[in-house]
């Protein structure tokens, strides 16, 4: 046990006129007899001192080995379920004083302590979470506590989180109106935003990456393109566009439906509700495509790449006309080129047959080579069936 | 229908394989058994019946068996067959008992078959034989009607101390398994200081009886220095210090002074006196109680002693609803309720006491004990201010009282577990588990402990009673480095940093780091100390001298690791008395805050068992320790 006092005492400093004094010679007053107390890790390391004769360095080493040994003693087995790294977030006030019924209203990843996974969270991982939260805040561990004991409001809460988060349906609705993204849904770059940016270039990607990857996982088809580099090619621009203009999107709002009261036995009122949650769905989710759509319009007018296309293939046409009304020789090379390029690809389509050729042939060869010494084992069966039936 | 087992016949999962171990406090007069949590704390858990203090009791009533809490009340109408305070009778021989104080339990009588043995008799009903069972060549085919069991037969049994311990730690180690789930594998067991080697032998003979493994008998005071020297230093509590531990228990105070020198302990004197203790509050009680219940009824009652026997009834019914009374008051600083059904006469009672009503009931309990503290601290040759941190056990010092009565001979900074306010809610304080805890946590210490070698073996035996090991020197007085300050004020002349307090355990090692002023100037900077032995006292005058204002003001807002400083400042004095040595370093990385040079400096001392000292500078600095300048002093 090397340890160490801090001390807070500042000793002042040296005086000018101190000189080391010479060692006096004593030596400390004669030592007196005491009896341990045989108990405790300071009497252990005492007698394991004295009984191998170690010095203190000596120890310390010892006593690093000993914790390193009952460390494997205890085999990491003491912590060996894997939390999957969730269930340490912070509870604040706020959170921990919700209202579980307004549980609609309430944030269930933010409940669960799940709030930087989301939508990513697994379900081995809400199971996890909520199984932490459960032991953190079960009723019966506050009972005894001061104050309110009967308060399980935040559990509650959680029970209700968990029954959202594991229940598909239900977690895709709340995904699709997830409030942690509702807030950043609105922090899309503006036209005035792309047209006054000082390096634009730079600032459509910085800007847009996180748009576009925050959308793609309302896409029933996965893997989603994102936007890429500046550098992509023009294939793969006009993919990423094709495919945005073309989102399959799940994003439903049946979570924001309106209740039916509850307790009235009207028929029509019900069918009213329902009829009105219908069509509010409806526009909501035809408010989202076409945000959606306004957003990868926004993006496809200031793509920076789509510029540099255009550019390009104008370049190209003007050295196409240029070379057209240039040199013949520019044009007999092309053909020559070109021609070359078709003979090569004759001589690769033969090279294939042929290939193709003998391997039929090496099959059919293999083929024949069974046939025959299936043909030999069943003369040899029958010869050895003749010798049997001659004795 | 699924297939699936509804559970499997093997065990769980083993969260580790550190061996199940228990920590048993096996008092006079009540018990408690604590285990290891998962966190590797120790907790006291409750028995079967939810109690966490289990009275050491065994009674018999017919064919049953009370043992614990349970037998408690069995004082009241079959009180010779209840057998109570009987470890204090372990070892010892029937002749050298005195039978000066009447029982109200068991008689103790001489064993019929062992010579010289002490035994309880007692009457119980030995179960009927059961009836022969029916064959076909005993039975003339009689009735369908089962033969009636015959009644059980009165027997008197008799049982010496030794089997009664065994049955009763025998029902703690279940209970404990029970908690558990598994086997326990090993236990210490707490055993009062005077007890001696032939008492010792009998109650490890008594626990392999009931079939546990002792891993050590520990004393009292070990126990409760294990549990204050586990986990985290309190802040205002320096690795060193000096502890009172009060077990105030049912039957009797037990008193010891320790040494605390970074966890190593030692006792520097102790005392006990089996005429004060939770009986003798009882007492108090008792007769506050009977008095009231004479005024309103106008009924006779005479307690503590009784000698009617309808009087002697009513104190027993009196003593069993008083402890809850005591309880209560422990807990809440409300008025506590008292009542007893039928205490005589048939005439019911209920009464109540506010703490302060019963702090002055008990005064001179308190009193007594307090004297006997002070007389324990003056057998040791030291103050009360010598005293850094009071440890209650036992469930009468639970009592807030007494750490009131205490709190005017201490030092004011002294540290219990009232001002830590670690009693309530099962803190580390708690008095009343803070020996099972302690031996709880010494049992995973032993049963940890490897026996491969020779040598390994050596150090286990360190740990049973009697060891050579146990025997160690220690220092007389305490060494401290001062530090030389420019018209310093006082006798010391500079800055005094104690480092190997007296009463240190040799071989010790104390490291400690702290900065250096260096002044404002530029050039080469030294940083140099004496090492002087200091002979420390208490000034009983309280006029402080002027420096230790200023040191004061400089220590003011420290975490006050240095308890002994602290209370130096205020009584204690300190005169030097032998320079030793003196040591001086250049020092390399200073550096400038606000104009003034600091620098972080390592000093290391050891002292070896010769007494020889070894003193060891360093400094600190961004880059790593720097070069040491080391010093020795050689013993006489």
């Amino acid at each position: 046990m090397a340890s160490v006092r801090e001390l807070p005492v500042v000793p002042p400093p040296l005086p000018a006129s101190w000189t080391t004094p010479e060692s006096s010679g004593k030596s400390i007053s004669p030592l007196v007899e005491r009896r341990l107390l045989p108990a405790g890790t300071a009497y252990l390391a005492h007698v394991k001192r004295a009984v191998h004769k170690l010095t203190f360095d000596e120890h310390d080493k010892h006593a690093e080995e000993e914790r390193k040994r009952l460390e494997a003693m205890n085999g990491g087995c003491v912590d060996a379920e894997d939390d999957l790294g969730v269930g340490d977030e912070p509870e604040d006030e706020e959170l921990l004083s919700l209202d579980p019924k307004e549980w609609k209203k309430q944030d269930h990843y933010q409940v669960l302590g799940l709030s930087h996974l989301r939508y990513k969270a697994t379900d081995d991982q809400i199971k996890i979470a909520h199984r932490k939260k459960v032991l953190k805040h079960h009723p019966d561990k506050k009972a005894g506590l001061a104050g309110d004991s009967n308060d399980d409001a935040f559990f509650k809460c959680i029970q209700k989180a968990f029954e959202v988060l594991t229940n598909p349906e239900r977690r895709r609705q709340f995904d699709s109106v997830d409030p942690y993204y509702e807030l950043l849904e609105a922090d899309v770059p503006t036209e005035k935003q792309l047209k006054s940016a000082r390096d634009p270039q730079k600032f459509f990607f910085h800007a847009f990456a996180p748009v576009f990857e925050r959308e793609a996982r309302f896409s029933r088809k996965q893997p989603v393109p994102m936007l890429g580099t500046y550098d992509n090619s023009k294939e793969t621009v006009e993919a990423f566009y094709d495919f945005w203009y073309n989102f399959d999107s799940w994003r439903s709002f049946e979570y924001l439906d309106k209740e039916v009261n509850e307790g009235s036995d009207n028929r029509d009122d019900k069918r009213y509700t329902e009829k009105k949650n219908k069509s509010e769905r409806a526009r909501r989710k035809k408010e989202d495509t076409a945000r959606l759509r306004s957003l990868v319009d926004l993006a496809l007018a200031y793509d920076p790449r789509i510029k540099r296309i255009k550019e390009e293939e104008k370049a190209a046409r003007e050295a196409k006309k240029k070379n057209k009304g240039g040199v013949q020789n520019g044009v007999s090379a092309k053909q020559n080129a070109e021609e070359e390029k078709k003979k090569a690809e004759e001589e690769a389509k033969r090279k294939e047959e042929e290939e193709k050729a003998a391997r039929a042939e090496a099959k059919k060869a293999k083929a024949a080579a069974a046939n025959a010494a299936k043909k030999a084992r069943r003369a040899a069966r029958a010869a050895e069936e003749g010798a049997t039936a001659a004795q | 229908m699924s297939t699936q087992p509804n559970g499997t016949a093997d065990a769980p999962i083993e969260v580790s394989s550190a061996p199940t171990v228990v920590g048993i406090n096996f008092g006079n007069s009540y018990a408690s058994i604590s285990v290891l949590t998962k966190e590797g704390s120790a907790d006291c858990i409750a028995n079967e019946d939810g109690e966490r203090q289990i009275a050491c009791a065994v009674a018999f009533l017919g064919e049953e068996m009370y043992i614990g809490n349970q037998a408690k009340p069995q004082l009241v109408k079959n009180s010779h067959n209840a057998i109570l305070g009987f470890r204090n009778l372990l070892g010892k021989k029937f002749s050298e008992l005195s039978f000066e104080k009447p029982t109200a339990s068991a008689p103790v009588i001489q064993h019929p078959e062992q010579p010289d043995v002490p035994a309880y008799k007692v009457q119980v009903l030995q179960p009927a034989p059961s009836p022969i069972p029916t064959t076909a060549s005993n039975t003339p085919a009689a009735s369908k009607v089962a033969t009636p069991r015959s009644e059980p037969t009165p027997a008197e049994r008799v049982l010496s101390v030794s089997e009664v311990t065994s049955i009763f730690l025998r029902s703690l180690v279940q209970s404990a398994e029970d908690f558990l789930g598994k086997k326990v594998q090993g236990a210490v067991i707490s055993v009062p200081t005077w007890f001696d080697d032939a008492q010792r032998a009998a109650l490890t003979q008594a626990a392999e009886d009931a079939g546990i493994h002792v891993l050590q008998l520990l004393e009292d005071a070990g126990a409760a220095a294990v549990t204050t020297t586990t986990g985290l230093t309190p802040q205002e509590l320096s690795a060193d210090r000096t502890q009172l531990v009060v077990d105030l228990g049912a039957s009797s105070l037990e008193l010891s002074l320790l040494a605390i020198r970074e966890g190593l302990a030692f006792s520097l004197a102790t005392l006990s006196d089996p005429t004060v203790g939770g009986n003798a509050i009882d007492d108090k009680l008792i007769k506050f109680f009977a008095k009231e219940f004479t005024k309103k009824t106008k009924t006779p009652l005479t307690v503590a002693p009784a000698t009617e026997t309808q009087d002697k009834r009513a104190e027993a019914k009196l003593r069993l609803a008083v402890e809850h009374t005591k309880r209560t008051l422990s807990a809440s600083p409300g008025a506590a309720t008292c009542s007893v059904e039928s205490l005589k006469d048939g005439l019911d009672f209920t009464g109540t006491i506010t703490r302060l009503r019963f702090d002055m009931e008990v005064r001179s309990v308190y009193d007594k004990v307090y004297a006997r503290v002070k007389e324990l601290v003056e057998k040791a040759g030291l103050d009360l201010y010598d005293v850094d941190e009071i440890v209650y056990v036992g469930g009468s010092a639970s009592l807030p009282g007494l750490d009131e009565t205490f709190a005017q001979g201490f030092a004011e900074t002294v540290v219990t577990p009232f001002t830590a306010g670690t009693v309530v809610g099962g803190g580390v304080g708690d008095p009343t588990t803070i020996i099972s805890r302690g031996c709880a946590l010494q049992a995973r210490l032993v049963a940890t402990l490897a026996e491969g070698t020779e040598e390994e073996r050596e150090v286990k035996g360190a740990f049973a009673s009697g060891s050579k090991w146990t025997q160690a020197k220690a220092t007389s007085k305490t060494i401290g480095m001062l530090f030389p300050e420019e018209n310093a004020e006082g006798p010391l002349g500079g800055q005094w940093i104690p480092t190997v307090l007296r009463d240190t355990v040799v071989p010790a090692r104390r490291t400690s780091r702290f900065d250096v002023d260096l002044g404002e100037g530029e050039g080469e900077k030294k940083v140099g100390f004496e090492v002087w032995e200091v002979k420390e006292g208490i000034k009983v005058d309280k006029i402080k001298p002027p420096k230790f204002e200023d040191e004061e003001d400089a220590q003011a807002d420290e975490d006050e690791e240095e308890e002994e400083e602290e209370i130096e400042v205020k009584e204690k004095t300190v005169e030097k008395e032998s320079l030793l040595t003196a040591l001086s370093f250049v020092v390399k990385e200073a550096k400038q805050v606000k104009g003034r040079w600091t620098t972080k400096v390592e000093v290391q001392s050891i002292i070896d068992d010769t007494g020889s000292l070894e003193i060891t500078a360093w400094e600190v600095g961004p880059s790593g320790k720097g070069e040491k300048t080391v010093v020795v002093v050689s013993s006489a």
